[in-house]
């Protein structure tokens, strides 16, 4: 009676123990998919978000793959397995992708286009800034210089702050690049994603798009948290730069109107 | 034989002495931009002696008893060892690319995040000799050590983890998903919570460090509150964390994390440090230049010191 006891109790333990093996093996494996150019910067980007990822992602039982997709062979692909698709395409392919997978968060890496924002694309996220945005941190910085010859920015190679160093050499050190725009989204994209994976367990791509939309606080290592606007665009700060030198940070302190990041480009859809 | 005797124990008496060397009572800065060290006296809080430690200098810490002050040179990629008594450098090693922030374990060792290279260093300080290297997420920052040795945390700021590593097997434990930027962490007396920062979320997250489960997360504030350092009370009832650009410390409730209070101090403050007898914080205030002593009765500031140029980490010799 009594040994019968033990060994019931022995089996027990023993299918539970292999049974949260059985959990704990449960490798969460997923896809994003990047649409546009090989030699795009944006694509090196997404690679080193990829990278990051799994390092993250090896601490957690969560793996990342990412597949290239040529702009030509988007009417064959088959695109059901992606939890993002990253692109730097012309607006005309961009708006196809987003009729052709609604449900899909679609992330725009270099494409500037206002019109994009303000028509509101329900799955369109755009991570490069507007030309909008752009614009008024010029604005904002030439009410304190008037004569100061800038250019606006997403992203600059000097950029130190943050930890934006930190990313900084790394890019250079794993892509052999500095990292520009273009490299900047690409690697924010794949981050924001992989974060709320890590921190959510989400793998369906339309309540990664719901929670990218309305939850996201990201890192995007340039100061403060950042999430979208409802037309899609990343709240983000910009870099002015001039003769290769970062000169100024917009929204420009004492400038620019709290809520300052809303200072920057157009806040709504076109009714 | 009775003079021998005498002698002999007198002899230990004095050998005893010398190994146990007093507290100086001194507090040390390490002045991130002036790459040198303020030397606080304890009694009078006047800066009594200012030490050129080399270029950048930032991680600052004691060996457990006390005989050696230990400043990581980031842009030497070294740590130099300082007598605390003659304020003399008395040798330095390699501690790997960039070194910032470490912490000493009881058994003597040095544990550093290598922030460019996403590993935690364990290093003997006697010898400099790399003991291991433990694989940890990216830009790894914060180090703290269980007063009992058993646990050391490394903060990863791009990963958002908190790596938990057994010790002195140093093996990973646990690996705690926090909120964006974790920076700094501490221990209770008893090593079972661990109380941790995280910058960018502007959080600080309680865990318990046996299940590796998360209690409970506190919110700094406003949105210019950038927590950065953190240390508890001696009764381990209040948590005060470095407040960043909020240019405060904050005080927190360490069991609900409510704040309790902010203490305005300078711009900037970064590094604190608690003295053994609990009664006063230190805090370095990196863009005044200044280290504000804050009261722990009273939750106020009763001096402020000029120290030198972006000080960053504290470290007390009491």
């Amino acid at each position: 009676m009594l040994k019968k006891t033990i060994n019931t109790i022995l089996y027990s333990l023993i299918a539970i123990l292999s049974l949260s093996e059985v959990v704990f093996a449960e490798i969460i494996e997923v896809n994003f998919a990047y649409v546009g150019e090989v030699e795009h910067p944006a694509l090196l980007g997404a690679k080193q978000g990829l990278e990051e990822s799994n390092l993250q992602g090896q601490f957690l039982n969560q793996k990342y793959n990412l597949d290239v997709v040529s702009a030509n062979d988007i009417s064959s692909h088959a695109f059901s397995k992606y939890i993002a698709i990253l692109t730097a395409v012309d607006t005309d392919t961009f708006k196809t992708l987003t009729t052709k997978l609604p449900d899909t968060p679609i992330f725009n890496l270099s494409l500037n286009d206002d019109d994009l924002r303000t028509a509101c694309i329900k799955n369109a996220l755009h991570i490069i800034p507007s030309t909008s945005m752009t614009a008024d941190a010029l604005a904002q910085w030439n009410q304190k210089s008037p004569d100061s010859k800038a250019s606006a920015q997403a992203w600059h190679p000097d950029f130190v702050k943050f930890a934006a160093r930190d990313l900084n050499k790394r890019f250079m050190k794993n892509q052999e690049m500095a990292m520009d725009d273009y490299s900047w989204a690409g690697w924010a994209a794949v981050k924001m994603t992989s974060d709320t994976v890590a921190r959510t367990q989400i793998t369906d791509p339309a309540k990664m798009l719901n929670y990218l939309k309305t939850e996201l606080a990201f890192d995007g290592q340039k100061g403060d948290t950042m999430n979208f606007r409802e037309t899609g665009q990343l709240r983000q700060l910009i870099l002015l730069v001039e003769d290769n030198n970062i000169v100024a940070e917009a929204p420009v302190r004492g400038i620019a109107k709290p809520p300052t990041l809303d200072s920057l480009g157009t806040l709504h859809c076109e009714k | 034989m009775k003079t021998q005797h005498w002698l002999s124990l007198l002899l230990s008496v004095f050998i005893t002495m010398s190994v146990n060397a007093a507290p100086t009572g001194r507090i040390f800065i390490t002045n991130e931009r002036g790459n040198s060290v303020s030397v606080i006296n304890g009694s009078t809080l006047e800066v009594e002696a200012t030490i050129e430690i080399g270029e950048r200098p930032r991680g600052i810490g004691l060996s457990p008893d006390g005989s050696e002050l230990y400043v990581a040179v980031s842009e030497e990629n070294k740590i130099k060892v300082v007598d605390p008594v003659s304020l003399k450098i008395i040798r330095e090693f390699e501690a790997g690319s960039d070194p910032e922030t470490f912490a000493v374990h009881p058994n003597g060792n040095i544990y550093i995040s290598n922030e460019d290279e996403a590993k935690a260093s364990v290093i003997d300080p006697k010898t400099g000799n790399l003991i291991t290297e433990i694989k940890v997420g990216l830009e790894p920052e914060g180090v703290a050590i269980s007063p009992d040795g058993k646990r050391v945390i490394v903060t990863s700021e791009s990963t958002n983890m908190l790596h938990v590593i057994k010790a002195p097997e140093n093996v990973i434990e646990n690996n705690i998903l926090v909120g964006s930027r974790p920076r700094a962490a501490t221990f209770t007396q008893k090593g079972d919570i661990a109380y941790a920062t995280a910058e960018i979320s502007g959080e600080v997250i309680k865990v318990d460090m046996n299940s590796g489960k998360i209690i409970k997360t506190g919110s700094t504030g406003d949105s210019e509150s950038k927590p950065k350092d953190v240390v508890l009370s001696k009764d381990e009832k209040v948590v005060y964390v470095a407040g960043g650009r909020a240019n405060k410390v904050i005080v927190m409730d360490a069991d609900t994390l409510e704040i309790i209070k902010g203490i305005p101090v300078g711009k900037r403050v970064w590094g604190l440090a608690i003295s053994k007898d609990g009664k006063h914080v230190f805090s370095t205030d990196g863009v005044s230049n200044t280290v504000s002593v804050i009261d722990t009765g009273k939750n106020e500031v009763i001096k402020t010191i000029e120290v030198g140029e972006f000080p960053w980490g504290v470290v007390i010799n009491d």
